[in-house]
């Protein structure tokens, strides 16, 4: 009777004798490629330092400097509006696009594929075509994208719609194609017309997809780097009253990107603040996503 | 009587559907096929005719394609050669361990797994600027700096979300093939090698095609780890070209943008059911 | 040659384990829900899953391990397979102590009730497998797997993945993959239980005849008790993780050890009743309703060996021990609820003494004097004889108190 309590599958024992195998490469690149970073990283963002080696404690005062940072400040509201906005968009459209591809109209799958196609080009070269294409138009007029706010805004929206629409697109189509058809016919038995049909019936079981992309939307706008660095790269900047500068079509990303490595390098123990309220910032969106999502899983 | 009226207009709605879904279409390859004209414009056209077609005038032929490979104080070539490298072995480390972390965090119930687990949930919602730069120091004095290393940090920063969708399927299949497996003669990584990978074969696809998208497109990571002046990848490339702006070549830069879309296009064209397989697994589980 | 002996055999389930179960991390148990529900005990250790089990098996016999589901079945079979720790006990395989020895080294080969087969292994890869893991040559693999395909009946699907075949190919093809190692033990959980019903009893009429073919012990759990009634040499049947009698099929049928095995052995099941056990000095006899009951001399004898007093007790008599009768033959009287057509016999539901009692008669008799007597609210004589009464004790056991 003394003998040790077994664990019970002992195929499970087996399987730990080679846990150096299975885990070992994956926890090592995890810990230099996160784990130690991101320790690290919220360290130095209580520290003053130039390289990691010389940092030395100061309390929030990165945080401070970070949050009375007009920049910032600006580049908050800038991103903001850029997601929320973005997010309208390309999800109405998104929608609109999935539900007339579900009708079975003929060259549904060309469709598809074009409206799709956009995502599998990279940021960085999706606003070098997009900068041609306005500054193509926008010379007509004497302009650029680079010498107005309103130009870049809008711009980089379009851009977004164009990369994302065709992502959220196939994620709609997914959700379409799970309604039953049977429902449908019901609904259409029961006397409900087409619009009746849509709002009543297919819109409250696609309620999943269209959570999934609206945060999904969300997050995008506001992790959005590549592609505003190189459409307009913040242009055009504002010269503040006291000397300062504001890049007007700068988002949060970006505004940390050149707080590191283009201003002063004093300014990193500032820059990794704002990266920590930043990463807040993500994370909450993700984490209220996932607390949405887990509610609905239990309500279902 | 009503009822032909109501097919003949449901016909109807159908025709102009499709003439509005046609027209944002072109509408939607525009862009490309920018790009494509002005690949072969003189570079002055491109900025004032952006839209026309070349003419006899702004036809600038091939020429802008051979120029494009030295351009920007840097050869091309080795950007497409850097960028392959880093993709290739970046996808293949990752398929290959997280897959066989995800296996035994699946199939082995403890702490140290829990805590993996959760840690790789937890790294999908932090975004990169979080750990950019502490994450390029590590990697400098990791030497994780060239392209024949900087696949172990991507297989560190983008365990995460492959981690999670591995766990995902293998806890869907059931654990009494891998014991008949243990009962045939198996031991614990030929079980995972010869019965369990082959089974995870269309995760491995979707996982590859997420990973593929994300390592060949990325311009942060790889400019802010490698040596730039030594490696860059065609992201890198043509951002560095935008630097130079209004001195740049814009019809050579266009014919670079073409080149580097073509693979793009054609990989997408050639496995484009996995593709969009991939990509809703991906968005549904993240 | 190849004895099995479980000596003491033990398993816990640790708490932490079970607890954790229920987390992000759990894995499914074979039975788990129902282990669950069932009224395990749950000690200091963990929740015992089976306490003390105790057999001999011997070379190339046919056992059966049969209980409703969460009695432990399994869980035995799997810590014969070495896919589930022992706790305590000791595991013989031929006299060699298995406690710790991997799957792989017991010798055993082992058919699942999901197949468990390689999805992405053609047939005949799948029959391969465990014969290339041993380092055969492949001239003698290609030998065995012609050999058990052709004895399965499989030999036309071989180059077809398990995706392509029905379930009872694929039934075959695991069973195939079971026996071509020729192993020492061969254990099958469940095996028939995802087929329908007709193709359920053609396999098992396969099973029987593999079974002269081949040299393996073997070790059967279901918990259908006619798979283990035709099937076993030998049937165990557990309930909550305890071995409640042993027996050849007609043992376990003529003289159940207690009030679960005679409930469980046997369709439609065991008829029982309220009655009451007089002792006359060593002349015994059984009191149900108004009626009396005399026990034939053998049970008076069994009785009277281990000294059974007067006492309150269960009576069961089989539905098929029943007879009608009429006037002085009758013993007792019901009123039928229902009468179910069998084809060859009817099954008549009686209600009687309060209780539900069935009844079969052969059709033959429909013809006969009993024919008004299948219709609902008709009155009904019956009788039984006192060779086929069985008596239970009152106690939470219910004893056989011939044993």
């Amino acid at each position: 009777m003394s003998k040790k309590i077994g664990r019970g599958n002992s195929q499970t024992q087996a399987t730990r004798r080679w846990a150096w195998l299975f885990l070992g490469p994956v926890v090592a690149a995890f810990t230099i490629g996160f784990v130690w970073p991101f320790i690290q990283g919220i360290c130095l963002s209580f520290c003053k330092f130039r390289i990691t080696s010389d940092a030395t404690f100061v309390g929030i005062s990165n945080y401070q400097a970070a949050l009375a940072d007009p920049s910032f400040q600006h580049s908050f509201w800038y991103t903001a509006a850029t997601a929320v906005v973005s997010l309208v968009l390309i999800n109405v459209f998104a929608f609109a696009v999935a539900y007339a591809l579900t009708q079975g109209i003929r060259g549904s799958n060309l469709y598809r594929t074009v409206f799709f196609m956009p995502n599998l080009i990279g940021g960085i070269v999706l606003g070098y075509i997009w900068s041609m294409i306005f500054d193509g138009i926008l010379s007509h007029y004497d302009t650029s994208i680079l010498l107005e706010t309103k130009y870049g805004f809008w711009g980089l929206i379009i851009l977004m719609c164009w990369q994302q629409i065709g992502y959220m697109m196939i994620i709609y189509i997914a959700g379409l194609q799970a309604v039953p058809e049977d429902m449908i016919e019901a609904a259409k038995i029961d006397g409900a017309t087409k619009w009746q049909t849509l709002f009543r019936v297919i819109i409250p079981n696609v309620m999943p997809s269209i959570t999934i992309c609206t945060f999904l939307s969300l997050t995008n706008g506001f992790k959005l780097f590549d592609q505003n660095l190189a459409l307009t790269g913040g242009l055009p900047y504002l010269i503040q009253p006291d000397g300062s500068t504001i890049n007007t079509t700068e988002m949060l990303a970006l505004n940390i990107y050149n707080t590191f490595y283009n201003s002063s390098t004093a300014a990193r123990g500032t820059a990794q603040a704002k990266a920590v309220i930043f990463f807040v910032l993500v994370a909450g969106l993700g984490l209220a996503q996932l607390a949405y999502t887990r509610k609905r899983e239990v309500q279902q | 009587m009503d009822k032909q009226q109501t097919l003949a207009a449901e016909r109807r709605n159908k025709a102009i559907l499709s003439v509005v879904l046609a027209a944002i279409c072109i509408l939607w390859v525009l862009p490309v096929v920018a790009v494509v004209i002005n690949s072969f414009k003189l570079n002055t056209f491109v900025k004032t005719d952006t839209f026309a077609l070349p003419t006899s005038e702004s036809w600038a032929g091939m020429a802008n394609f051979v120029k494009g490979m030295t351009f920007g104080n840097y050869p091309f070539k080795s950007s497409v050669l850097y960028s392959v490298v880093i993709t290739v072995l970046s996808t293949g480390l990752i398929l290959v361990f997280c897959s066989m972390a995800a296996w035994y965090i699946a199939r082995v119930d403890s702490l140290f797994c829990k805590a993996i687990y959760f840690l790789c949930v937890f790294s999908m919602v932090v975004p990169f600027q979080m750990v950019m730069f502490t994450l390029s120091k590590t990697a400098d004095v990791l030497k994780l700096n060239t392209p024949w290393t900087i696949p172990i940090v991507y297989l560190g920063f983008g365990a995460g979300l492959a981690i999670f969708m591995f766990v995902g399927f293998v806890k869907s299949i059931p654990l009494e093939i891998e014991e008949a497996a243990a009962i045939d003669g198996c031991g614990p990584v030929r079980t995972f090698f010869s019965v369990v990978l082959p089974m995870l074969k269309p995760t491995l696809i979707s996982v590859g095609i997420l990973e593929i998208m994300w390592v060949w497109n990325d311009y942060l990571l790889p400019v802010l780890v490698l040596d730039i002046n030594k490696y860059r990848t065609i992201p890198i490339h043509i951002q560095y070209l935008k630097g130079s702006y209004g001195t740049v070549d814009l019809g050579a830069t266009m014919a670079l943008i073409l080149l580097s879309i073509i693979p793009v296009i054609i990989f997408y064209l050639a496995c484009q059911k996995h593709i969009i397989k991939g990509v809703a697994a991906g968005a549904v589980k993240g | 040659m190849a004895e099995v002996s479980l000596r003491h055999i033990k398993k816990v389930y640790p708490n932490s384990e079970r607890t954790s179960k229920k987390g992000l991390f759990g894995r499914k148990k074979a039975d788990d829900g129902a282990r669950k529900a069932s009224s395990l005990r749950i000690t200091d250790e963990g929740v015992l899953a089976v306490p003390d089990f105790n057999l001999d098996i011997a070379d190339r016999e046919f056992v059966v391990f049969v209980g409703p589901s969460g009695c432990g079945k399994s869980t035995t079979l799997r810590m014969v397979a070495g896919l589930e720790e022992i706790t305590d006990g000791e595991l013989y395989i031929d006299g060699q102590l298995m406690n710790d020895v991997a799957p792989k080294d017991r010798d055993i080969a082992m058919v699942f009730q999901s197949y468990a087969l390689y999805p992405h292994m053609t047939v005949r890869d799948n029959l391969a497998f465990p014969l290339k893991l041993r380092k055969m040559d492949k001239q003698a693999i290609d030998a065995r797997v012609n050999e058990a395909a052709e004895t399965l009946g499989i030999t036309e699907f071989l180059d077809r993945k398990p995706k392509a075949l029905s379930g009872g190919q694929r039934q075959r093809v695991a069973i195939g993959r079971a026996i071509v190692r020729e192993p020492k033990v061969l254990l099958m959980d469940e095996p028939l239980s995802n087929l329908d019903a007709k193709l359920r009893n053609q396999m098992r009429a396969e099973i029987i005849k593999l079974r002269q073919r081949i040299n393996s012990t073997f070790i059967y759990v279901t918990h259908d008790q006619t798979e283990a009634m035709t099937l076993g040499d030998r049937i165990v049947i557990m309930k909550d993780g305890e071995v409640q009698q042993v027996g050849t099929p007609q043992e376990v049928f003529e003289h159940p050890s207690n009030l679960f095995v005679a409930g469980f052995i046997g369709v439609p099941q065991m008829n029982f009743f309220d009655a009451e056990l007089v002792r006359d000095r060593d002349a015994y006899s059984v009191r149900v309703g108004d009626a009396v009951v005399v026990p034939s001399a053998e049970k008076q004898a069994r009785l009277a060996a281990h000294d059974v007093t007067s006492q309150p007790i269960t009576l069961g008599i089989r539905p098929e021990h029943i007879s009608l009768a009429s006037g002085d033959a009758a013993t007792l009287v019901g009123t039928v609820d229902v009468s179910e057509m069998m084809g060859s016999s009817v099954h008549v539901h009686l209600d009687s003494l309060g209780q539900d009692v069935i009844v079969i008669v052969p059709t033959t008799e429909i013809e006969g004097p009993y024919q008004d007597h299948f219709f609902a609210g008709a009155k009904v004589e019956y009788t039984f004889a006192g060779n086929v009464i069985h008596m239970f004790s009152k106690d939470e056991q219910g004893t056989n108190l011939e044993f």
